[in-house]
């Protein structure tokens, strides 16, 4: 197993129609990364992302998984696609079966499992898209949101290794686009490595590893967000604009303000710096406490007279489980996305909070927090709530 | 978006939870013994107890179910009318004859006669809805499935079941923005419109299948279709309640037919 996953050697294609769509990209795609393909409409994101599971065979130059180049031959191409999962920008054009069920089931009946696997594989996807009892639903019943789910848990199905998402978040409202990134990063953690392409710099800022900024079918610039959308002029030339975050940066930096290197990437990153900014210090004054519970250990019951031997707490809850977890126990969320983020925005405000969420999910909350405190000088304790 | 569909009712309808082999037996039987009946009573009997199965256990909506009856009974209204005028037979009560070799009579056999006709009309109404409206599409493929259809012909119902909802999105878009615009705003400009939605669906629908394709494609299609579990096993109260209507109502026909009841044939 290679550590570059996708690579692409001076590719090209024309459209029959005469258009040149792309015009000479490398580039290549490590194992485990998030990558955002970002430039305007007609800049050949949709054209290049379907070239990524042979869907379009490029006119020149060569793609590589794994190191081995693509082949075009039906048995390849079937390998292929089973490995590079494809979710189209328009739910409704992928979803193909009567029923949320036999659509997620499409892939793996295909592939050849046996029944006793599809139905295992089709829970497990359903489950981590947050959509289990949606099984004998018709996918024309569903939200946007819940389509896109149903889309993503059709790919997941297969086990892809990477997941290459077209316009993840258009057709979306703000909380199905935040609920959709978050089920993003979740795979991520899972050990998936994800493309999207999107002209959403404020979604692909605080996301991705990497951004490759894409303009007129060649690449304009690639490099960790920061950098990529710090650039005003190169931001202009894709016909982007420049993350308000990183835009606020620019403006203090600008009237002489002592920052650190590190840009902020989250309105946590932004408090604390514009904080240490004033103070020119580490935070001072108590902070409030995190406490962590994995709702899969923790029975409702349980985890109810925990709640009501405590003051009031913040509560946010971090993964599709968790949630759906905290609506059967109709415990009122605070916050649904960025949860760990707003959790030490209340710590460091003195309050303390509670995350509930799931599995290796309340690592992440630990790893999180202690590696704020590494780049702030702010430690903030993390409790795991145990009760049963 | 809903677009009124009975599917759509079906789909969350009081007796889901009933096997469709079960639903489908009570309504194909209860079609059959319509067919059957040489009187109106057992007609009749079946359009009132699967109404108020529809009703009462389906908890359909009384306001959608009449509407959906409104149209064939007035349809049915028309062509009894016709039938009483036209037919003969048995005790005259009124005739005319309004050109010479044809008339116009209301006897006993042609009252008794639209009678059945229109109870006939009713009960096999009910019974369509019946199954129409407690059986989903969805619960249908398995059926099929499991009686042997031939598994492309159920494949190819399920992506048109799939593509209706999708064009119906489609067409309704084309028609509001031509509504908004005033497409139809005269009755030359209603044939123009209406010439151009026609268009514009048949590209839709084309390009919908290329999608179709594409999408198969990319999810490593070998011709196989995942079938959904069945959903609700065949309990045995179910099974005896359709059980106890059906003999029941066989029973009534028999009794019927052969005038061993007062109200029998005429």
């Amino acid at each position: 197993m290679s550590r570059i996953i996708l690579e692409a050697r001076d590719v090209r294609y024309r459209y029959p129609g005469g258009v040149d769509a792309i015009r000479g990209i490398s580039f290549h795609i490590r194992r485990g990364e998030k990558v955002a393909l970002v430039g305007p409409n007609g800049a050949g994101k949709s054209t290049l992302l379907l070239m990524f599971n042979g869907m379009l065979r490029p006119d020149s130059g060569t793609l590589l998984y794994d190191n081995d180049p693509f082949r075009y031959d039906a048995a390849s191409l079937r390998e292929l696609r089973r490995r590079v999962g494809f979710v189209f920008q328009n739910p409704d054009r992928q979803i193909i079966a009567p029923t949320v069920y036999q659509d997620v089931a499409f892939g793996p009946v295909n592939l050849g499992y046996p029944d006793e696997r599809v139905r295992e594989v089709v829970r497990d996807a359903l489950r981590n898209v947050g959509l289990t009892g949606f099984e004998r639903r018709p996918p024309h019943r569903l939200s946007a949101g819940e389509k896109k789910r149903v889309a993503i848990a059709g790919v997941l199905a297969m086990d892809p290794d990477l997941l290459v998402l077209d316009e993840p978040t258009s057709s979306l409202d703000p909380a199905g686009s935040e609920d959709t990134m978050e089920l993003l990063e979740e795979l991520h953690q899972a050990g998936k490595t994800i493309i999207i392409s999107t002209h959403d710099v404020e979604l692909a800022y605080p996301w991705a590893d990497r951004a490759i900024l894409l303009r007129e079918g060649e690449i304009l610039q690639e490099d960790i967000p920061e950098v990529a959308f710090g650039n005003p002029d190169l931001v202009r030339r894709a016909r982007l604009s420049v993350p308000v975050l990183l835009e606020l940066y620019q403006e203090l930096a600008r009237r002489g303000l002592p920052l650190p290197e590190k840009r902020p990437k989250t309105s946590l990153d932004m408090i604390h710096l514009i904080e240490q900014a004033f103070t020119r210090g580490p935070h001072t004054g108590s902070c409030g406490t995190i406490h962590v519970c994995d709702v899969d250990r923790t029975g409702p019951d349980a985890l109810a007279r925990w709640l009501s031997s405590r003051d009031r707490l913040w509560i946010g809850a971090m993964g599709t489980r968790a949630k759906q977890r905290a609506a059967e126990g109709k415990i009122t969320l605070d916050f649904t996305y960025g949860v760990i983020d707003k959790c030490l925005l209340r710590a460091l405000g003195g309050e303390s909070s509670l995350i509930l969420t799931t599995g290796g999910m309340v690592q992440r909350v630990e790893v999180r927090v202690r590696a704020f405190a590494g780049e702030w000088g702010t430690p903030i304790p993390v409790e795991e709530v145990e009760v049963s | 978006m809903d677009h009124g569909f009975l599917e759509n009712v079906a789909q969350e309808n009081g007796l889901a939870g009933v096997s469709p082999y079960v639903k489908l037996a009570v309504g194909l039987g209860a079609i059959l013994l319509v067919l059957l009946s040489p009187t109106w009573v057992t007609p009749l009997f079946i359009a009132v107890s699967l109404g108020m199965a529809v009703l009462l256990l389906a908890r359909i909506d009384p306001h959608l179910y009449v509407h959906l009856l409104a149209a064939p009974l007035l349809f049915a209204v028309l062509s009894v009318a016709a039938v009483v005028l036209v037919t003969g037979g048995g005790q005259v009560f009124w005739a005319w004859q309004p050109v010479f070799g044809f008339a116009l009579s209301l006897t006993a056999g042609s009252i008794s006669q639209g009678l059945l006709v229109f109870s006939r009309v009713l009960g096999g109404m009910s019974a369509l809805f019946f199954i129409a409206l407690t059986t989903p599409m969805t619960e249908l493929f398995i059926v099929m499935r499991r009686c042997r259809v031939p598994p492309g012909l159920v494949n190819l119902t399920m992506f048109v079941y799939r593509s209706i909802f999708i064009l119906s999105d489609q067409v309704d878009q084309v028609l509001s923005a031509q509504r908004m615009r005033l497409g139809y705003s005269s009755a030359r400009e209603a044939v123009a419109s209406f010439g151009n939605l026609c268009g514009a669906s048949f590209i839709a629908s084309w390009e919908c299948g290329e999608d179709l394709i594409r999408a198969m494609d990319a999810r490593c299609y070998e011709g196989r279709f995942a079938m959904l579990e069945e959903s609700a096993p065949v309990h045995a109260r179910h099974l005896a309640t359709a059980g106890l209507f059906l003999l029941a109502t066989s029973a009534l026909l028999l009794a019927t037919a052969t005038g061993s009841v007062p109200w029998g044939p005429a």
